[in-house]
Formats: C-alpha cells, structure tokens, sequence
C-alpha cells in the first residue's frame, strides 16, 4: 500500500515577512504518478533589445539545422541545439502608417500589443500585450501572474520619440489598452517581491535590519530544516542548491548597496542597481531563474534597455550612445561598435541560459520547460525596418518544438502568428491577436 | 489612426496581375512611371499566378526603375516586398526567361499577397488607394476572408479596377470579389482592351534609352516582331490612377460599372499608355528616418538615462 502523499507544488517556506517557493522537486510527484502526468509547467519570457540589430551578424546564410552562428550569436554556440532562429516576422504596426516619424515609439509599444499605438505624448493608447493575456488566464495559479522588469529608466510622462510617449518606449507588457506595467529595474526591489511580504523598505530601514539579520533563509530555517528531513537525497541536494542560489542573489544585492553607497552618496541609479551593466543584467536574471524555478511566475518580459536609448557602453569601451550609432549610414566603424553592442548583449543572454539548462528539472532542464525569446522591435536600426526582425528562442516549451534550426517564414509574415503559437503552448487558445493572419506553422514539430 | 500631414500624396495602387500577357507586363511599367512623375504611388504588386519566375521579374523591373537613384537616398529607399500566391512554380513564360538582377531567390523571399495587401492598405489614407486586378480574383478573394480587411478595403480603396480578362482562371473568386467588394467597382471588357493597343512601333523607338530594358526585353520575348498588344490591363491602370480625367466614359449603374470608350479620347489614351509605360526611371529624393530636427534631440537628448525624481 502506496501512502506517502505528495509534496503540493505551492508549499513555502515561510518565516517573518518572508515566503520563499519552492522549485520544482520529485516529492512532489504523487506516487503513483507516471514522469509524463506530472510535467513542469511552461513558462515564457520575452528579453527585448532596442535600436534594432546588426543583421548581417544575426542572419545566418542556411535554414535548417543550425551550424555555425553568425558572429553576434557566437556566445549561444554552447546552446546551438536549444534554440530556434526565426527569419522574417514582422510588425506592420510598427511602421509609420501615416504616423510619421517615431519608429522607436511605434515598434516598442507594437512589439507585444500587436497594434499601432496612438501617437500621443499624454493620451496614450496601444492594446493589452499578449504575455498579459496568458497571465491572466494561467497566472491565477501562481504568486505573480507576470513580472515586468527591465534595466534603464522606467519614467512613464514626456516626449521620447518624436510625438510618442515614453510610456511607448519604456514598457513592453501592456494590462490595457491604456495601461501599461513599468518594468521594477532594482534588483533590491524585485528580491524583496520576490521573497519578501510585499512591503516597500528603505535603505536606511534595510541597512538597520541587516544589523540583525544575515539572510532572509534566516527567517525560514525553522520550515527548511522541517522539510529537509521530510526529503530524499536528490531533493535535499536540489533544495540545497535552490537555497543557495538565492542567498547568492541576495549577498549580490548587499554588495551593490555597499558599493554604490562607497562609490557616491548621490549617484543617479537608484539605491540597489549595480552601476555594472553586466551585474545588473545577472542579478536580473538570477531572480528570473529563481521565479520560473519556484512557479512564482509563468510569464516574465524584460526590457533590458528602453528602446531608442542612447546609453553608452563604456563596459565595452563604447563611450558613444547606442542609438546614435544605430544611424551608421553604413559606415564599418560604427557598425563594429553596434555590432560589439549587440555582442554584449548577447553574452549576458547566453550566460542566462547557461544557467537555465544548467537548472535541472524533472527529466531535462528548466531551459527545457520554458520559452524564451530575445529580439528587437527593429532590424535594421539605421534604416528603422519592421521586417525581418531579429527574433530567437531558446528552449523547447516544454519539450514541445524541436529546436536547432532556423525557419525562415515568408516576408510580411505577422510576428503576431508567433504569439498565437506561443499561446498555445500556454495553455491559451486565441483565435486573434493583433495583426495576426494564422499561427505559426513549423514551429510545434517535436 | 491618421496622425495630420502636410498633404494628401498620390494614390496608392496596388496591381494584383497574374503576369502571363505582355498588357500587365506594360501595366506595371506605367505604373512605376506614374510613381517616377508622383501622380501615383507603388503600394503592393502581388502576382497571383504563382509564377516565381514572374515575381522575380516584377522585382527586377522594381530594380530597373530604382537604378536612378543613388546615394543615400538610395540607402533609405524601402519597397515591400513582391506578394506571390501559393502554390508556387516556375513559369515557362518566354517573356520571363531572361530575368535581370533581383533579389528573390524562393517563396520565403516573397509575401503572401493577402497580408500584403493588408499591410499596404492600412499605411494608405482614406480613399487614396485603388486596386488593380488582372487575372484570376484569388488573391483578392483571400483578402476578403482575412480578418479585419474588408473594414480596410472599405476605408482606404476608392476603387477596384478590373480587366476581365482572366478573371474566368478561377470563377468562384471572381464571384465572390464581385459581390463582396465594399467598393464601388470598374470593369475593362475584352474590347476596350482590343480597342485601344499598345503599338509596338514603340518598343524600338520610345525604350531605346536603356539596353537591356526589362519591359522592351520582355515585349519582344513575349511574341515575334511587329505586334501590337491588346492593353487590358494597361486601361484598368489608367482608369485606376486618374479615374477624373476623361480617358473613359463609365456605362451602367450600381457598384459595378464597365468602362467604355470614347472614341475621340483613343488617341490621348493610346499616348498615355507609350508615355508612362517608356518613362525613363527618375532618381528620388533621400529620406532618412530621422531628419536633422530629430538627430540634434537625441545628440543632446540622453534626458532618458537620468533618474527620474520621482523614482
């Protein structure tokens, strides 16, 4: 007689003004489940680059199976077998039509709205994003039914592009046509949603706290060591290595605040962001791992930078800002240094998924479960073009598509048929979405 | 949305062909030459005979008429791209045999002609666009299926200019275009089309600017020399342009009219025909997606990396 009852998927661990989930482990499996019904859920995530991308450095030269990466997705060489390159979606309501100037407006509120958005620096107006759609259909099961995050500048008012709103340029997700959801940039700030109990603290406040405290794992010993005794070696192992990730998160977030305060008092960045762009973009990502990992959220959108940023990148020795430098006119100096750009970029990403598919669950990876996209509202910057727009997915949606490949879709395709693709994946079956003509076709082959 | 600009510009026309009669092949030359003098605008050109070959013709030809203008305006000249219907084959058409520099290599290289449509009829304004249809309404008729497109049709096109001709390649469509068009629609029956030819004299007199040159190339590989060619197609394009300037009179009444001809006007439309179609391609002016206004903003711009206070 089989009685040991299963762990639920949504136990925490709790402690004063902390809940901490829990990823997904085989205690958790009931017992008399078979490996196929009791699969991780799929979770998505959208990463968005601006200014568009060198696409000379993007394209591959083949479809089919993916061989050797063009030089700007060099760094996902490691993960060549878990990708899935995308040619030719497009964003018609991206474009001016009639609109005039402000493709950086446009093509950022389009991205995931589908729709034209209404150019206007005060009475703004685009449509729900489509990742707002699954999360209210399949998020209701999880802590956050989405998380919006981002890098730089989440200012909602003023004039960022020609007659748009930066409401336009620095959001992706949209709950309504009028309201969009500013991405939390403070790694301090998502840590604290993400594990804390959901009440805004102060420096000053936190830095009294850490007096007494060293971790919040802390604060939930009492329910891990309770748990632990409850769990076999596997699951201790994976418990122990969850737990660890996120005291390493948080020992993170401690030594930005610390050298922030150390490096000047009164610098611009809020208190908990890492003047290191590449710091910043790994905490960021840790936390996203943490959130997929524990079923906090199933959708995530990342705005890394706001699009038509003119951030310069002086990691990289680009003291020049990005957007500028998108208008080469063709000029190779500029385009090496947009090129590097977009490198960049794309090595912090990689490091991101090395660290998903290193993220063991159920049978594969967490990398497996999930879909990940990365792209731009814009090809080629310089000329501000819609079409073609460079877009890629790393994992398999649940083991779902069968990765490793390119697929080049007919020109004017709507990158809006992807989203009905991905919906499905979710769980969430739309007929319609923006400009969409029909889902697509390739991409659910396992 | 229709954001105010300064003017209205020329008419949008998108040409819907099958591409397999010289008429549509001189039809799409006068269209680039009414876009070379701004009395129209290129918005889609879709071939709905599936013929890669003829695509890739209508790419080059759109290539021909762009060698003119160089420059940055040439960096920033944009076209959608060819729409082709499904299934896709390659024609043995003899006008399409010698095919000059395009850039079409497959279907993926290609738009599906309903999305296309749709695409370029939403970036028109209101009643500033026409469609011309030569052969089988397929590609129409998917348009019409497609979600939200009737509304756009019914917003942005004026008219829907049609040579009978071919239109029997696929009935049903033809039937269900002319029923369900939400605009009002013209007709060129096949003897307006005989009526006023294109003549051939002028192939060797009025394209000898440019060797090779894909229109007079494909005239003369189409059938042997002298011809003069029926202009069907050619009609529905003067019509669609200039619907006001008394190239035809219109018979009947109701949505669907035909056209007729006017026998004093068959001279004028004859010469409208050599002009356009022989018009010599014309560089155009550089457009840039940032103008200079714009470009100073942003060089000081940057207000967008500093913290908001309020933050």
């Amino acid at each position: 007689m089989i009685s040991k009852k299963a762990l639920p998927r949504r136990t925490f661990l709790r402690g004063m003004g902390t809940a901490v989930a829990l990823p997904f482990m085989d205690a958790m499996v009931p017992a008399l489940a078979s490996a196929k019904t009791a699969k991780p859920p799929v979770r998505m995530a959208f990463v968005y680059v601006p200014n568009g991308i060198i696409m000379q450095g993007w394209n591959p030269d083949y479809e089919g199976t993916l061989q050797e990466l063009p030089r700007i997705l060099k760094p996902l060489e490691p993960f060549r077998q878990d990708i899935t390159l995308l040619g030719n979606l497009t964003h018609n309501t991206g474009r001016a039509l009639l609109d005039g100037a402000g493709d950086h407006g446009r093509c950022c509120a389009s991205y995931l709205t589908g729709v034209q958005p209404r150019k206007s620096v005060i009475d703004i107006k685009a449509g729900i994003s489509f990742d707002q759609i699954v999360a209210k259909q399949v998020g209701a099961q999880n802590r956050f039914p989405s998380l919006e995050l981002g890098m730089e500048d989440a200012r909602q008012a003023g004039d960022c592009d020609s007659g748009y709103s930066c409401a336009y340029t620095n959001n992706l997700a949209w709950k309504s046509d009028t309201q969009p959801l500013p991405p939390v940039l403070d790694p301090r700030a998502l840590f604290e949603r993400l594990f804390g109990n959901g009440m805004a603290t102060t420096p000053e406040a936190r830095a009294r706290e850490n007096l007494y405290r060293r971790s919040i794992l802390d604060f939930v010993s009492e329910d891990t060591h309770a748990l632990e005794s409850n769990l076999g070696p596997t699951d201790r192992r994976k418990l122990d290595e969850y737990l660890s990730s996120i005291r390493e998160i948080e020992r993170q977030i401690e030594k930005t605040e610390k050298d922030n305060a150390q490096i000047d008092p009164h610098m611009e960045k809020p208190y908990g962001i890492p003047a290191d762009f590449a710091e910043h973009f790994k905490l960021m990502t840790d936390m996203m791992t943490v959130a997929f990992q524990s079923d906090l959220t199933r959708v995530i959108t990342f705005l890394v930078t706001h699009e038509g940023t003119s951030r310069p990148y002086r990691e990289i020795d680009i003291p020049d800002g990005h957007h500028p430098l998108t208008h080469h006119r063709n000029q190779p100096d500029l385009i090496e240094k947009v090129t590097q750009i977009n490198s960049y970029h794309l090595r912090q990403f990689a490091a991101w998924i090395a660290k998903m598919k290193s993220t063991k669950e159920g049978d594969g990876s967490l990398l497996d479960n999930c879909m990940i996209v990365y792209g731009a509202g814009l090809s080629d910057g310089n000329r501000h073009l819609h079409e073609d727009l460079p877009t890629l997915i790393a994992g398999r949606g649940g083991n779902h598509f069968k990765s490793g490949r390119r697929i080049v879709y007919r020109k004017e395709t709507p990158m809006c048929n992807l989203f009905l693709a991905m919906m499905d994946r979710m769980g969430v079956h739309v007929e319609h979405f923006g400009d969409s003509t029909g889902r697509l076709d390739v991409l659910d082959l396992t | 949305m229709q954001f105010p600009i300064a003017a209205k510009p020329p008419v949008g026309i998108v040409f819907d062909a099958a591409m397999r009669r010289i008429d549509e092949v001189l039809a799409l030359a006068m269209l680039h030459g009414f876009d070379g003098k701004g009395q129209a605008r290129i918005a889609a050109v879709c071939v709905s005979s599936g013929d890669l070959r003829a695509a890739q013709y209508c790419d080059a030809v759109r290539l021909f008429y762009a060698s003119a203008t160089t420059g940055l305006a040439a960096m920033f000249m944009h076209s959608l791209p060819v729409g082709l219907a499904d299934p896709v084959r390659t024609g043995d058409a003899p006008m399409f045999q010698t095919v000059g520099q395009n850039t079409i290599k497959s279907i993926d290289d290609t738009a599906d002609p309903a999305t296309l449509i749709r695409n370029t009829l939403m970036a028109q304004n209101d009643g500033n666009a026409a469609v011309v249809l030569s052969g089988p309404a397929t590609d129409l008729a998917h348009a019409l299926d497609m979600y939200g497109v009737r509304d756009w049709i019914a917003r942005k096109v004026r008219v829907l200019s049609v040579a009978e001709t071919g239109l029997e390649a696929d009935r049903s469509a033809a039937d269900k275009v002319i029923s369900g068009w939400p605009t009002p629609i013209v007709t060129v029956s096949r003897a307006i089309g005989e009526a006023l030819p294109f003549p051939g004299e002028s192939i060797t007199r009025d394209f000898a600017y440019a060797t090779p040159h894909p229109i007079a190339d494909a005239y003369r590989a189409f059938q042997p020399m002298p011809y003069d060619a029926p202009s069907w197609a050619m009609a529905a394009m003067l019509y669609a342009v200039d619907p006001n300037d008394g190239y035809f009179k219109l018979t009947g009444s109701g949505n669907v009219r035909a056209l007729s001809l006017d026998p004093e006007q068959k001279d004028r439309v004859i010469r409208a025909y050599i002009e356009m179609a022989s018009a010599k391609p014309v560089p155009r002016k550089p457009r840039h997606p940032v103008d200079d206004k714009d470009k100073k903003k942003d060089e000081k711009k940057d207000v967008n990396n500093k913290p908001d206070p309020g933050k």
